[in-house]
């Protein structure tokens, strides 16, 4: 009998991220802009992106990856809408991950798609350390989660390249500050764009919607 | 909870591992986890032991080494984070908002470094068992 050790230095995360810069290339080659929304369950996700599709997608060519434990009933929603939407159904995982956005690509049509949406799992942990191969992190937090919620979860926001605080108008029903939460983000992640949104205010959704169409014509040049 | 499927992937690469080396038994397997990364060391343990039931590595020990982000700076600064500044606050607050927050002046220009490191999750070694006396590949 013998014992050896033998070295592997095998990261388990770059293994992921490498798929994710495949992601990224092919995105690139057909010029999509990919936006992955992440977000706590109820944050708002699915219905922030219906907005930003109902508004764009007359200008733009939207598909949607619907990521979910149970992925059809969002798919439905976005569906409902008419525009393409691949299901990932991701059974009991809690997150994306590049590996299945890699084999979700392969239902896109990427030549008819101009944007991208990613719609994550609903979860502030899992997500963080799993990059896709996205042009745009972003994540959504809605005052009903409580304004303790971002310095709980300090890494998504830390990460996160727009940061979305959800349903404002109902801040005062649940006794949250929602300019807490802003500077709460902001002790984070000083640079990153702060949105205030409410489905009932049409210029906060403007404001999101905004963001996308700028990333779109950035990513366009 | 991602544990199990990140627990797979290290059992898959384990196992490639230890076969491409003639191995009978899997003895040890050392992890190394960033302190930011968001995985649990003792639930994925409990899941390397789960799955590993039955295959080469059934017996190993399973250890993970925990990694501290480090502080670089533009000015070409790198250095270690004062862990005794993150122990004392973390006892209010959580680790990973104690590597955020802690004072990261760099002690060479005085502006503010940022966090390097800290993420990842690497398989770092295997130790093995073999029958004939094999060059061990390095």
């Amino acid at each position: 009998m013998l014992m050896h050790v033998i070295n592997m230095e095998h990261d388990v995360f770059k293994a992921n991220d490498k798929i994710a810069e495949k992601n990224r290339k092919k995105l690139d080659k057909y010029q999509v802009f990919s936006v992955n929304v992440m977000g706590a369950i109820g944050s708002g996700k699915t219905t922030l992106i219906e907005e930003a599709i109902k508004q764009l997608k007359e200008k733009y060519k939207i598909t949607v990856i619907a990521g979910d434990v149970i992925a059809e009933m969002d798919s439905s929603r976005f569906r409902k809408l008419g525009v393409p939407t691949i299901p990932v159904n991701t059974g009991k995982e809690c997150h994306l991950d590049a590996k299945l956005v890699e084999k979700a690509l392969n239902e896109v049509d990427l030549e008819n798609t101009d944007l991208l949406f990613i719609e994550n799992v609903g979860n502030l942990i899992c997500p963080v350390d799993f990059k896709l191969g996205e042009h745009l992190r972003v994540v959504i937090v809605s005052v009903t989660e409580g304004d303790d919620i971002i310095l709980k979860h300090p890494m998504i926001f830390k990460t996160a390249e727009l940061a979305i605080i959800n349903k404002v108008d109902i801040a005062h029903a649940v006794d949250v500050n929602a300019e807490k939460m802003r500077e709460d983000i902001l002790s984070l992640n000083p640079d990153v764009p702060v949105i205030l949104t409410s489905k009932h205010d049409w210029e906060s959704l403007e404001t999101w919607i905004g963001f996308i169409e700028l990333g779109l014509k950035k990513n366009a040049q | 909870m991602h544990e199990l499927s990140i627990a797979c992937e290290i059992l898959e690469q384990v196992k490639n591992t230890a076969a491409a080396h003639g191995a009978i038994k899997v003895k040890h397997v050392t992890l190394q986890m960033g302190r930011l990364s968001h995985t649990n060391p003792e639930q994925l343990s409990f899941c390397f032991k789960a799955i590993a039931e039955g295959s080469i590595a059934e017996d190993a020990d399973f250890i993970v080494e925990m990694v501290p982000p480090s502080l670089e700076c533009e000015c070409g600064y790198t250095g270690a984070i004062d862990e005794k500044q993150i122990q004392e606050s973390s006892e209010f607050t959580s680790e990973l908002l104690a590597y955020i927050e802690v004072d990261k002046e760099c002690p060479i220009c005085g502006k503010q470094a940022q966090l390097a490191g800290g993420r990842e999750l690497i398989i770092k070694s295997i130790e093995i068992e073999t029958e004939d006396d094999l060059t061990a590949d390095r």
